[in-house]
């Protein structure tokens, strides 16, 4: 049986960015007040009519020109986003075309915040299966135009960020996803959602009272969300290195991903992870959910921090509630 | 232990809304006729929700229905994959919503948003994840409301007329016969195409996404919008191209094959590819008569009427093919 291992990695993010100090008037506090609540002083917004499909072929040309391969090299598309281009089709679809890829898969995943790492658990397989030998894992996110830009929303939006990351996955004689684990628990899922438009609404999926109340902007009770994400984010860590049978001290690095950084860093805390080995991968441009672990990985490997051979534990933990663990070898 | 080489489809179900909506209850809210649907689709009645419902709830019906007749415990499940393009909320997936519905947690469910070839899509995943001993059980579910975000007005006819509600489960588990089961999966896309079928609202390219524009009256942009000319002619193309390239792949011919199942877009569209292939018609299952166009859910909802009246029997060589928004396209070859 094939395995299946990294081949290149690429990011992008817009390149016009908000700090706090921007948002506040609208958000009716300071930016002082919003990067205290939230950890993020500056987030990335894409410009108009770009969608994750744009971000993603950006991210997408970067990972395939430092693995060497041409977009005609591809031969399966798994796409993760939670605001995708258009309702559907799928942002796979988009950038299938906009690569100029050949008429293959375009496989459109959603597992919210740790949905990379459902599409990168998928992808390994495929490659494992030999049912592709090269898979483009894209993870991408504009959150910028789904939230609520007025004061009840001070201790939500400036959480969010735009980006896009990538990662060339491809049959190899040694294997670069060493464990993959994934789980979710729809327990208390309400706490971080957002409910409309909802086809399960009889007899129109949005209304003007569910538009008025502000029902389809993200719902976030972050002081719950928070605690579960801190003990989930430990555990499973410690359960993918358990599953690869590999001791934490052998690890180059620990992505961790999370809406709020802090956060992350204290999971990685109580798991007695090496501190200066932690990536906390909202620290930077703010939760960019599916995008945020192949951003980081990126900017890990461009920053030289890791390098080829150096194992790389990611953690995520989000909405539904979804969360994985994933060790690979670089 | 023997070795794990295919998987293969161990149990399933489905379930429809109760409410029949016919030819004759549309002629009542738009200016449309039995015989002018009939025509164009094949279509003589479909099914839609009358009160509040999500596919995660139809879908947790047909998951309850495909475990019995598995014989799998639901907790015994390792993954849970739901395909739709009208999900329960936003976010998160509807998947979450019906792994709350069967009572479970633990194991990992996710969304697969691959519109008409959504079945496909899911079946290749859960087969590549149990192939290679990720995962032992998989529950595949097609599940969708369209008839709350399409217009029923005369403006909306020409696509409202087609979609109907519906869900379908598959639980799928290890072959150790690599005779037997999922013999192969084919996937394609062509985004060149995309917004010749296509929903656009919530879009996150326009700012804001969701505006008052999009509630529910004429020109919403959260109905879905076709120009069925393009849909029909590249569909008439597509599908007997992967039908032969999941044959050929496994050294058959379209003479090996006992049963074809098309995803149900359009009767119209059938019956051209199935006399494009020479199949006669007793080797290819449409229901979409009864039930429009239900997308994820119309391929296992389809599987599983074929099997209950004794239409594919043990041994027999079926093919699912899908085509539709993406446009996306597969198929997946199984010996039953």
């Amino acid at each position: 049986m094939p395995a299946s291992a990294v081949l290149g990695c690429g990011r992008h993010l817009p390149a016009q960015s908000v700090t706090s100090d921007e948002l506040a008037r609208d958000l009716g506090t300071s930016g002082a007040r919003l990067t205290e609540a939230t950890g993020v002083a500056r987030r990335h917004r894409a410009s108009e009519g770009q969608g994750p499909s744009h971000l993603g072929r950006e991210a997408s040309l970067d990972a395939l020109a430092r693995a060497g391969l041409a977009a005609s090299d591809v031969d399966l598309i798994v796409f993760a986003t939670m605001t995708p281009d258009i309702a559907f089709p799928g942002s796979g679809c988009f950038l299938q075309h906009q690569l100029g890829c050949r008429t293959v898969g375009a496989l459109d995943v959603r597992a919210q915040c740790a949905g990379f790492l459902f599409a990168l658990a998928t992808a390994d397989r495929f490659v494992r299966a030999g049912a592709a030998e090269r898979v483009l894992v894209v993870g991408a996110e504009v959150h910028s135009t789904a939230l609520d830009y007025s004061p009840r929303a001070a201790a939500v939006t400036p959480y969010f960020g735009d980006g896009a990351g990538a990662v060339v996955l491809g049959a190899a004689r040694e294997p670069g996803v060493l464990a993959a684990v994934l789980h979710s628990d729809p327990e208390g899922l309400e706490r971080f959602w957002c409910e409309f438009p909802a086809s399960r609404h009889y007899p129109a999926r949005m209304t003007g009272e569910a538009y008025r109340a502000g029902r389809h902007y993200y719902q976030l009770d972050a002081a719950r969300v928070h605690t579960q994400a801190r003990e989930t984010l430990a555990g499973v860590t410690r359960e993918v290195l358990e599953r690869a049978g590999v001791p934490a001290d052998r690890v180059a690095l620990f992505l961790v991903h999370y809406l709020d950084a802090r956060v992350a860093h204290a999971a990685a805390e109580d798991a007695r992870l090496p501190r200066e080995r932690i990536v906390a991968t909202a620290e930077g441009a703010g939760h960019m959910a599916a995008a945020g672990i192949p951003i980081a990985l990126a900017d890990a490997l461009a920053a030289g921090r890791v390098q080829r051979g150096d194992l790389v534990c990611c953690a995520a933990f989000g909405a539904g509630m979804s969360w994985g663990g994933a060790l690979l070898r670089l | 232990m023997d070795e794990t080489v295919n998987s293969r489809i161990l149990g399933l179900g489905h379930n429809l809304p109760e409410r029949v909506v016919t030819n004759q209850d549309l002629t009542r809210v738009m200016d449309t006729s039995d015989e002018w649907i009939q025509q164009r689709t094949g279509i003589l009645e479909r099914r839609f929700i009358s009160e509040d419902t999500g596919g995660s709830e139809l879908g947790a019906h047909a998951a309850r229905e495909a475990l019995r007749s598995a014989g799998v415990a639901a907790a015994d499940l390792d993954l849970i994959i739901l395909g739709s393009l009208s999900p329960d909320v936003d976010f998160p997936g509807t998947a979450s919503f019906l792994q709350r519905n069967l009572g479970l947690r633990g194991m990992p469910v996710m969304d697969v948003r691959n519109q008409c070839s959504g079945f496909i899509y899911m079946l290749a995943v859960a087969d590549k994840f149990i192939r290679t001993g990720g995962a032992r059980h998989v529950l595949v579910v097609g599940a969708e409301i369209h008839s709350t975000g399409i217009d029923l007005s005369t403006v909306g006819r020409e696509v409202a007329v087609i979609f109907g509600d519906g869900a379908a489960a598959a639980v799928l588990g290890p072959e150790t016969d690599r005779r037997r089961g999922i013999l192969s999966t084919h996937l394609h896309s062509e985004g060149r195409f995309a917004e010749k079928l296509m929903v656009e609202a919530p879009s996150s390219r326009v700012r804001p996404r969701v505006t008052e524009d999009m509630l529910d009256r004429p020109g919403s942009r959260l109905w879905p919008r076709m120009e069925g000319r393009y849909v029909f002619k590249h569909a008439v193309t597509r599908f007997p191209e992967v039908i032969h390239e999941a044959l050929a792949a496994n050294g058959y011919t379209v003479a090996d094959l006992d049963l074809l199942i098309p995803h149900q877009a359009n009767l119209r569209i059938s019956q051209l590819v199935a006399m494009g292939l020479e199949l006669p018609e007793e080797k290819v299952f449409n229901n979409i008569q009864r039930y429009g166009n239900t997308t994820a859910a119309s391929i296992p909802i389809a599987l599983h009427e074929a099997v209950q009246e004794g239409r594919v029997k043990p041994g027999a060589l079926v093919c699912l093919a899908a085509f539709g928004a993406g446009f996306t396209w597969g198929a997946a070859l199984m010996r039953w």
